[in-house]
C-alpha cells in the first residue's frame, strides 16, 4: 500500500493536524510508505486557470502546471483526504486542488465517439480515506446533504476502483468540542485506518 | 383626486457571482444571459466576475484565526461584504468541476459568507443573516449525465438549494442546470441558454 495524504487546514497548530498525526502514526507503524501533501504549508494555489482549461483536454499538456501532484496521485494506491468542512464542503484550498490536479487522462477517460461516456481514470485507488471537521451537527450536516462528504465518498469514489475500501469519520459541533471529544474523534480515526489499511 | 401615490418601488439589486476563467466559454455566454436579462427587468445588477476581479479564495490562516470575530472578521474583505449585504437578489453563475464549486466560488462562500454576515450563531444554533435576499438562483453546467450526479447525491445542487438557501431563506429558489455538457450539442445548449432568460425574466 501507498498512501497519498492531502492535507488542508491553515493553521499549523489546529485540531487538523492532530488528526494528521494520528494518520501518519498508523501509517508509519503499519509499514505503510505515504508521502504527504500539506497544501497549505506549500502555498498551492487553488484557482484553475484560462490557461489550464484551455488545455484541459490535451492529455500531453493538461499535467504540467501540477506534474508534482499528478505523479503523487498515480504513485500512490491509497488517497487521504484531512481537512475541515467549511460550508459543508472542501475549503477553497482543497477544492481547487480536485479541479486542477484532477484531469483528464489521469482522472478521467473521456468520451471518444459519440454515445461514449465519461470513463472513471483512478482504479488503481483502491482505499480511500476522509477525515474531517464540522461546526454543524451532525443533524444539519444531513439535512442539508453532506455535500463535501458525498464530493469524495461518491464523486470521487466513483472515478477510483470498483468496490474502493472507503472509511469517513467527522467531528460534529467543533466549536464545542471537548478535550475528552477530541481524543474520541482521534481514537475513531486509528480505528478508521487500522479498517483502511488491514 | 387622484390617490395618493404607493411606496416607491426600488428597483431590485441582484448580485451575479460569475465563476468561469474563459471569456468565450458557454458559461460565459450564460452569464451574459443572465445579466442582460435581469438589467432588462429594470435591476439593478452588480455583476462580480470572480476570475476578471482575481477573488483570492483562500482563507488564510489569520483569516481563520480571527474567523468568529464579530464585526472585525470582515475586514480582508469588506468590499465583497458591502456588494453581499446590498443584494436583493443573488445569482450564482458556474460550472460544475467534480461535483462541487470551482474553487474561486467556493472561496467566495469560505471568505465573505462569514459568522456575523451570512448567518449569526445565537447559542450555538445557527441563524440565517442574509434575509434580504429574496430571489436566489443558480444557473450551471455538469460535464456528467444527471443520473451520475444523482448518483451522488448531487453536491452542488444540495450546496445551493439547502445551505445556500439555509441562510438567506428567500422567497424564490431556481436551479437551473445543464446536465452532460460534454456531449450536448449546439441546439441544446442554445435552447438551455434562451430556457435561462425565460426563467429568469419571471423570477
Amino acid at each position: 500500500m501507498r498512501a497519498l495524504i492531502i492535507f488542508c487546514h491553515p493553521k499549523e497548530d489546529s485540531f487538523n493536524a492532530a488528526v494528521l498525526d494520528t494518520v501518519t502514526s498508523h501509517l508509519t507503524s503499519a509499514g505503510v510508505e505515504y508521502r504527504l501533501r500539506d497544501l497549505y504549508r506549500s502555498n498551492f494555489m487553488p484557482v484553475l486557470t484560462a490557461h489550464e482549461l484551455d488545455c484541459y483536454l490535451d492529455e500531453s499538456r493538461n499535467t504540467q502546471p501540477v506534474a508534482q501532484d499528478v505523479e503523487d496521485v498515480q504513485w500512490a494506491d491509497a488517497l487521504i483526504f484531512i481537512y475541515p468542512t467549511w460550508w459543508y464542503g472542501l475549503p477553497a484550498m482543497l477544492k481547487g486542488w480536485l479541479d486542477r490536479v484532477l484531469v483528464p487522462g489521469v482522472a478521467f477517460v473521456m468520451p471518444k465517439g459519440e454515445g461514449d461516456n465519461i470513463r472513471p481514470g483512478l482504479t488503481h485507488i483502491t482505499r480511500l480515506g476522509v477525515f474531517t471537521t464540522c461546526g454543524a451537527s451532525w443533524w444539519l450536516t444531513t439535512l442539508i446533504g453532506s455535500p463535501g462528504r458525498r464530493m469524495l465518498t461518491r464523486g470521487l469514489r466513483a472515478i477510483c476502483a470498483k468496490r474502493c475500501r472507503t472509511v469517513f469519520a467527522a467531528h460534529y459541533l467543533m466549536d464545542s468540542s471537548t478535550t475528552a471529544s477530541r481524543s474520541r474523534y482521534l481514537k475513531q480515526v486509528a480505528g478508521r485506518m487500522q479498517r483502511l489499511t488491514a | 383626486m387622484t390617490p395618493a401615490p404607493t411606496v416607491a418601488n426600488d428597483p431590485v439589486r441582484a448580485l451575479v457571482l460569475a465563476a468561469h476563467p474563459v471569456p468565450d466559454s458557454f458559461n460565459a455566454a450564460l452569464h451574459s444571459q443572465v445579466v442582460r436579462t435581469l438589467r432588462g427587468r429594470g435591476w439593478e445588477v452588480d455583476d462580480c466576475d470572480l476570475y476578471a476581479e482575481r477573488f483570492d479564495p483562500v482563507m488564510s490562516e489569520a483569516d481563520r484565526r480571527g474567523y468568529h470575530d464579530v464585526p472585525d472578521n470582515i475586514a480582508p474583505v469588506k468590499a465583497y461584504v458591502d456588494r453581499l449585504q446590498a443584494a436583493d437578489a443573488l445569482v450564482l453563475v458556474f460550472p460544475v468541476w467534480n461535483f462541487g464549486y470551482p474553487a474561486i466560488l467556493k472561496g467566495f462562500l469560505d471568505r465573505v459568507f462569514l459568522p456575523g454576515v451570512s448567518f449569526r450563531l445565537d447559542e450555538g444554533k445557527v441563524v440565517p443573516n442574509l434575509t434580504r435576499i429574496r430571489r436566489l438562483a443558480a444557473v450551471t453546467t455538469y460535464g456528467g449525465t444527471r443520473l451520475r450526479a444523482a448518483l451522488c447525491g448531487d453536491p452542488p445542487r444540495r450546496c445551493v438549494t439547502r445551505a445556500m438557501w439555509h441562510v438567506c431563506r428567500p422567497r424564490t429558489t431556481k436551479y437551473l442546470a445543464l446536465y452532460d455538457m460534454n456531449r450536448a450539442r449546439d441546439d441544446t445548449r442554445h435552447r438551455f441558454l434562451t430556457h435561462v432568460g425565460d426563467q429568469l425574466r419571471t423570477f
